[in-house]
């Protein structure tokens, strides 16, 4: 959507991580004793970096289309290495939906008292890498930035989580930078198989063909490098563990954006620069994602802990996001960003329902000792049905233009997969609605429920923002469908040139 | 060919170095003996002012001399003045003067190679003194401080030499004061073991290397028998025509190859030949282990190199696996070498409970991945060869800086809790949590995590490897870079999650901070402006003779 134009010769698209990256020394110099000076602090420039990112998704011209605000400096000139940012229709979302999930993780942080500095510095390094990954054009950069969102996780599902919270934050590390090793393999491969010695990704991705072994080679490393963050099936247990030990504000974070950025370089970095490996690959990955998406669906189902089944519910979605980027065709890819930006809000807001609003109060997750919290927090109960309705893909929510775009897609390709992966859609519903049961409706199971503190200003605010764009986009999608077309079509083309490219 | 007096400023760091170290050792004299502590400290602290300065002062002479600093390289046509002309002589021995062609007396190359090769021992002898100031003073301080001095020289010279006979000397000069510093603590069991074992593997290795050495001197003898000039046949340029101009594979100069890696393996501690080095890095004064595992091996590294690309060059061989090459030459051997290194360094460190011994373990790995770097060479194209030559050095530097670091941060810890097991860093952080952010970024640069300097310094060798045709070993490298990061994360857990024992606060004293942040500043500076320093490593390639 143009509706203006922002002033030129300023570098908009750093300013967004900068704007993350000051409060982070700003922290670090605050005494630890000025509580709220460092919670103030970093709320509010987690908002300033949502304005900012608004500001360029407000500005950048669909009509145009391709990379604007480009940004390109010579980093290490030596190896081909440089600075270089932009937004194109598949990102732009993305940042969009970082600092969303940002601020209000930021919000709904503002109980946490244990060590609080070091949190706080951790969260924000850890948001300034997710920009940096989202708007990195840069094959070097974007892996710099990508290990810096990765890394801080450990330390903070490591001291501020719950349940086995120094497995779940080893176990998810060792996978992640499992991951990136793949991925780096891949960045290696391609550098020097590109004959252009660079990392730009425009470059590669314009004016390189590899040939046709060198991507049947190297597709599935990278590919497999980025969809392990992504949570695809069989590299997703790192994933539930996580978000069950994670704090609540990173658990948004988490499977929110974290996961997200899997997906992004799957399709950025991998289908982008290798159009016929994917097209020789993709088959392949579709049907390992039957698993992510029916059997999450159906483990989530068999949860008691409430955590547990959003920890599930997030790998049955990104099963499908990786599955319609598997599809490759206009409508799956449109639906695979779509559904990114829908479920990161919707994730988010159920891990702050679940993990902020009812567990830090009742200390409890079971569903059998949970029970009639509707009477007690109205609140808490109608944010996470209206994130459930979405999560089932009811019309009128975002949630609802993702997954239609996404079978519409894959069924064009692969209809026997669309097929079994719509038993999902009656699953998910079923263990949205058991769960929404056993914790808002019925009895008050434990009288001291009666008693839990009301909500604070923070919890409204956070769950209220998020709340409004699931149900925003579900009235209006084309706010982002005609963004996200103009920066998938490329990719499209890409795919379905390769195969008449002579010599395979 | 005869030793000019403008051969002089060539030499002066190393002259500087010589000197310093008698006047160290000397000024002793003019101190107050006496055997209660405070005398002793007071002995010990000026001895390492003495050390710091001098070591300071000859830092800022070779980097005047080297022109690396950007202004400082004078053009022809600057006017004279005192200052001008002081910096002109200091850098008529510079290694961008036309002078630096060949090396002195066809033995002592002053190229940028031994540039860089000065500036990493001289700087990290000075990081190192900066922690030893409040370690446990010994009754002879002067003679710890002299010893480290003249080892620093040693260093200097061995990543200088260009002929068989002063490569060994340096190599002598290096080891012997490090046999005497690892035992330093002569009190203390594991420290005069660390000695005795230090001595003695280094003792056979030196047959080791000699015997190699002998070999390569009887092959090149047998060839040409005349010397020529006054060269002697021991040059590894001399020995590099020879060696170039067989026509098929001689087996005795393949096992002299092989024997000199044996003898310079020890000094690097690659695997089989790093068993001295757990022991060793363990019962060492902390500080003196910090310089070992860096400066020490760094120095093995650039002799290795320089040897092996200049005398050996037509052995090179490949190792790559691929069907249409063959797996011959020095690079095959340092592949599977690099191969054992990587993997017994990184399964080792797993079940280590003491940090010194974890982080032993894991300088053994790194040495495998220097020694990636090297294989490049096994490419006939020069710009993979200079990336080979670039991705060397740059993790050479970072990983100097980055363990000096690591083992300056356990040394500083060791004596504020009294001892350097992993239960030692427990709940760290709540104590003092600019020590435990300081040894985390150093541990994570080992790991490998961007944007710190160990990340570009991996990723660059992977791609030297790469280019060299050892895709197999690149990929053997990025698994046990995750095997690593478990052992790495564990040092983290302690010091972030573990609950400390007692959340009393601990003090940590001026000087090692002093050195621990400007080391913790350059990891940084590195990785994320590694262009500057890239520039300065790119001039290698020129070097005579490489």
């Amino acid at each position: 959507m143009h509706l203006f134009d922002l002033p030129s010769g300023i570098p908009w698209l750093s300013l967004i991580w900068i704007s993350l990256f000051v409060p982070t020394v700003l922290i670090a110099v605050v005494p630890s004793s000025q509580r709220d000076l460092i919670r103030w602090i970093g709320v509010v420039f987690s908002f300033l970096s949502l304005v900012l990112s608004l500001l360029v998704f407000f500005a950048y011209d669909p009509a145009q289309g391709g990379f604007q605000f480009v940004e390109k400096l010579d980093w290490i000139p030596q190896l081909g290495i440089s600075y270089l940012l932009g937004v194109d229709g598949i990102n732009l979302p993305m940042l969009v939906l970082n600092g969303f999930i940002i601020f209000t993780g930021a919000l709904i942080s503002w109980n946490i008292d244990h060590r609080l500095k070091e949190y706080w510095v951790l969260l924000l390094l850890l948001t300034t890498g997710v920009y940096g990954v989202f708007l990195a054009l840069d094959l070097f950069l974007l892996f710099v930035f990508y290990e810096l969102a990765v890394l801080p996780m450990y330390l903070l599902i490591g001291i501020w989580g719950s349940t086995r919270k120094e497995y779940g934050a080893m176990k998810l590390t060792l996978f992640l930078m499992t991951g990136s090793v793949f991925a780096i393999i891949g960045m290696v491969a391609i550098y020097f198989g590109s004959g252009l010695r660079t990392f730009n990704m425009i470059e590669l991705a314009n004016t390189v063909t590899f040939s046709g072994d060198f991507q049947r080679t190297f597709f599935p490393p990278l590919f497999i490098g980025f969809a392990v963050l992504a949570g695809m099936f069989p590299f997703h247990t790192w994933s539930p563990t996580g978000h069950v030990a994670a704090p609540t504000a990173v658990s948004m974070l988490h499977a929110g954006v974290l996961m997200k950025l899997g997906a992004y370089g799957c399709l950025r970095v991998a289908m982008w620069l290798m159009p016929y490996g994917a097209q020789q690959w993709l088959p392949f990955f579709a049907i390992l994602t039957i698993f992510n998406v029916v059997y999450g669906a159906t483990i989530a189902m068999a949860q008691r802990d409430f955590k547990f089944i959003i920890g599930y519910s997030s790998v049955s979605h990104m099963g499908l996001v990786v599955m319609s980027l598997a599809a490759a065709n206009e409508i799956g890819l449109m639906g695979a960003v779509l559904q990114m930006f829908a479920h990161g809000i919707m994730t988010g807001l159920f891990f702050a329902v679940v993990g902020r609003m009812i567990y830090e109060r009742t200390h409890t997750r079971q569903l059998p000792e949970l029970g009639g919290l509707g009477r007690v927090m109205p609140f808490a109960a109608a944010m996470f049905v209206i994130g459930g309705l979405s999560s089932m893909g009811m019309p009128g929510f975002a949630g609802f233009w993702a997954e239609f775009n996404i079978f519409i897609g894959v069924w064009e390709r692969y209809p026997l997969v669309a097929i079994i992966a719509a038993l999902s859609i009656p699953i998910t519903g079923a263990y949205i609605l058991r769960a929404t049961y056993q914790v808002f409706f019925g009895t008050v199971k434990d009288p001291s429920f009666n008693a839990l503190p009301a909500l604070t200003w923070q919890e409204y605010t956070g769950g209220i923002i998020l709340a409004i764009i699931l149900i925003g986009v579900g009235i209006y999608p084309a706010i982002l469908t005609e963004l996200i077309h103009t920066g998938v079509a490329p990719v499209v083309q890409q795919i379905n040139g390769s195969i008449n490219i002579a010599g395979f | 060919m005869q030793f000019e007096m403008t051969d002089i400023p060539r030499i002066l760091p190393e002259i500087l170095l010589l000197v310093l170290g008698l006047l160290v050792v000397g000024s002793d004299i003019f101190e107050r003996w006496a055997t209660d502590e405070a005398a002793q400290r007071e002995r010990s602290h000026s001895a390492a002012w003495l050390t710091l300065i001098g070591l300071g002062m000859i830092f800022i002479i070779a980097l005047l001399q080297s022109g690396y600093i950007p202004g400082t390289q004078l053009a022809e046509d600057t006017p004279s003045n005192f200052f001008t002309n002081i910096l002109r002589n200091l850098q008529s021995g510079g290694p961008n003067s036309s002078t630096a062609v060949e090396p002195i007396l066809g033995a002592f190359a002053t190229d940028h190679l031994t540039m860089l090769g000065r500036l990493i021992f001289i700087g990290a002898a000075f990081l190192t003194v900066l922690l030893t100031f409040d370690v446990r003073p010994s009754a002879h301080p002067a003679e710890f401080y002299g010893l480290l001095v003249c080892s620093t020289a040693g260093m200097c010279i061995m990543s200088g030499a260009s002929e068989l006979i002063l490569a060994y000397l340096a190599v002598e000069l290096t080891s012997i004061p490090l046999y005497m510093l690892a035992g330093y603590f002569r009190t203390d069991k594991r420290s005069t073991e660390a000695g005795m074992k230090y001595f003695l593997f280094g003792a056979v290795s030196s047959g080791v290397l000699l015997y190699g050495m002998s070999l390569t001197y009887g092959f090149v003898a047998s060839i040409q028998a005349v010397p020529v000039d006054g060269n002697v046949l021991t040059q590894f340029s001399r020995i590099g025509q020879a060696s170039n101009s067989l026509l098929q594979n001689d087996q005795l100069i393949t096992l002299a190859v092989l024997f000199v890696i044996a003898g310079l393996g020890y000094k690097i501690a690659v695997v089989p030949f790093h068993g001295w080095s757990p022991d060793v890095y363990q019962g060492a004064p902390t500080p003196i282990t910090a310089f070992l595992s860096t400066a020490s091996k760094a120095a093995g590294f650039l002799l290795l190199y320089r040897l092996l690309v200049t005398a050996f060059p037509g052995l090179t061989g490949s190792a790559s696996l691929a069907s249409d090459a063959t797996f011959t030459g020095w690079t095959s051997a340092l592949a599977l070498i690099a191969l054992l290194t990587l993997i017994v360094g990184n399964l080792a460190a797993l079940p280590q409970t003491n940090v010194k011994r974890l982080l032993a373990y894991s300088s053994i790995a790194h040495a495998g991945f220097v020694l990636m770097a090297m294989l490049a060479w096994a490419s006939p194209q020069s710009i993979d060869r200079a990336i080979g030559t670039s991705s060397l050095i740059y993790y050479l530097v970072v990983y100097t800086v980055t363990n000096i670091g690591a083992f300056g941060s356990l040394a500083v810890i060791g004596l504020l809790t009294g001892g350097d097991d992993i239960k030692n860093l427990n709940g760290l952080a709540r104590r003092n949590l600019g020590l435990a952010v300081l040894f985390a970024i150093f541990v994570l640069s080992l790991a490998g995590i961007p944007p710190l300097s160990g990340f570009l310094a991996k990723f660059y060798v992977f791609m030297a490897a790469w280019q060299s045709g050892a895709t197999w070993l690149v990929v053997i490298g990025a698994i046990t870079t995750i095997i690593s990061l478990y052992y790495y994360l564990r040092l983290l857990r302690a010091m972030f999650m573990q609950s400390p024992t007692t959340t009393e606060p601990i003090k940590t004293p001026a000087a090692m901070n002093l050195s621990l942040v400007v080391a913790c500043l350059l990891v940084v500076f590195l990785g994320v402006f590694p262009n500057i320093v890239l520039t300065l490593i790119d001039q290698v390639q020129l070097v005579a003779g490489l």
